[in-house]
């Protein structure tokens, strides 16, 4: 499924496809920080498919195992747009909120369950 | 209740006093895509009760349709979004942004706004109060 995704103020803007049966909520410390938000939802797409507008700002996320993953957003408002391989991505893994066919995308799977937060859980998102 | 608030990166920390009945889901358009996800979780704070501690955000201004311009504080260095107010010399109150805080365990939402936005798959939050906009 090809899908558009545009940051807030328009200067980004990318397109990419993906699988929409493999949609997924990362649950953890890092992601809760980096969205503001208790969890984030996100999809990869393979780098063939990705054409990016506009020049993004990469931070890099140095993770526990030593794992150097580049978070891209928009340096004017910050919308978070995708993260990669710090050196010759093969794939991208795309911040669903700014895509436009977010309606039509649903969560299949979370990962990193054990730092969910615990209301979050409560509720049981995806098995209502 | 006292709340600690840092960028992923650590350059910017604030800390503030909320009342956490008072925790919201966002679930408008614009807080879908400055988050990057389903929807925002935020908290408000009295400005005498907020106090910057370290680093200077960069503020996005947000205009609504509404007219409504809004300063979005994030860190220009990681992006993690920080903290919202209206774009005035001096805001009266603070919407702090619950996945930066320390205690965001601690901090479940009593309330959903914005529902005639949500993604239908959220709609699982059940129990909570329904505004269809604020």
């Amino acid at each position: 499924m090809r899908v558009e995704g545009q940051c807030h103020c328009g200067e980004i803007s990318f397109s990419a496809e993906i699988d929409p049966e493999q949609v997924i909520l990362c649950h953890c410390t890092d992601c809760q920080v980096l969205s503001g938000s208790p969890f984030r939802e996100i999809a990869v797409a393979p780098i063939d498919s990705f054409v990016l507008n506009g020049t993004p700002k990469a931070y890099v996320k140095v993770a526990a195992s030593g794992n150097r993953r580049a978070q891209m957003f928009c340096p004017n408002c910050a919308t978070p747009l995708y993260a990669c391989a710090e050196e010759n991505p093969t794939s991208v893994t795309l911040r669903l909120g700014c895509v436009k066919q977010r309606p039509m995308l649903k969560p299949s799977k979370e990962v990193w369950p054990q730092s969910a937060l615990p209301w979050v859980r409560a509720h049981d998102l995806l098995h209502s | 209740m006292n709340v600690h608030g840092s960028c992923h990166c650590g350059a910017i920390a604030f800390e503030a006093t909320v009342d956490p009945e008072r925790t919201v889901i966002c679930h408008c358009n614009a807080c879908q895509v400055l988050t990057g996800t389903a929807y925002r979780v935020t908290v408000p704070a009295k400005a005498e009760d907020f106090r910057l501690l370290r680093g200077t955000p960069r503020i996005y201004v947000k205009v609504a349709d509404s007219g409504n311009r809004r300063a979005n504080a994030f860190c220009g260095d990681c992006g993690s979004p920080l903290y919202s107010h209206d774009a005035v010399d001096q805001p009266t109150r603070y919407g702090l942004r619950v996945g930066t805080l320390r205690e965001r365990r601690d901090l479940v939402p009593r309330k959903r706004i914005w529902c005639e936005a949500a993604l239908e798959w959220t709609e699982s939050l059940d129990g909570m109060a329904k505004a269809d906009r604020e």
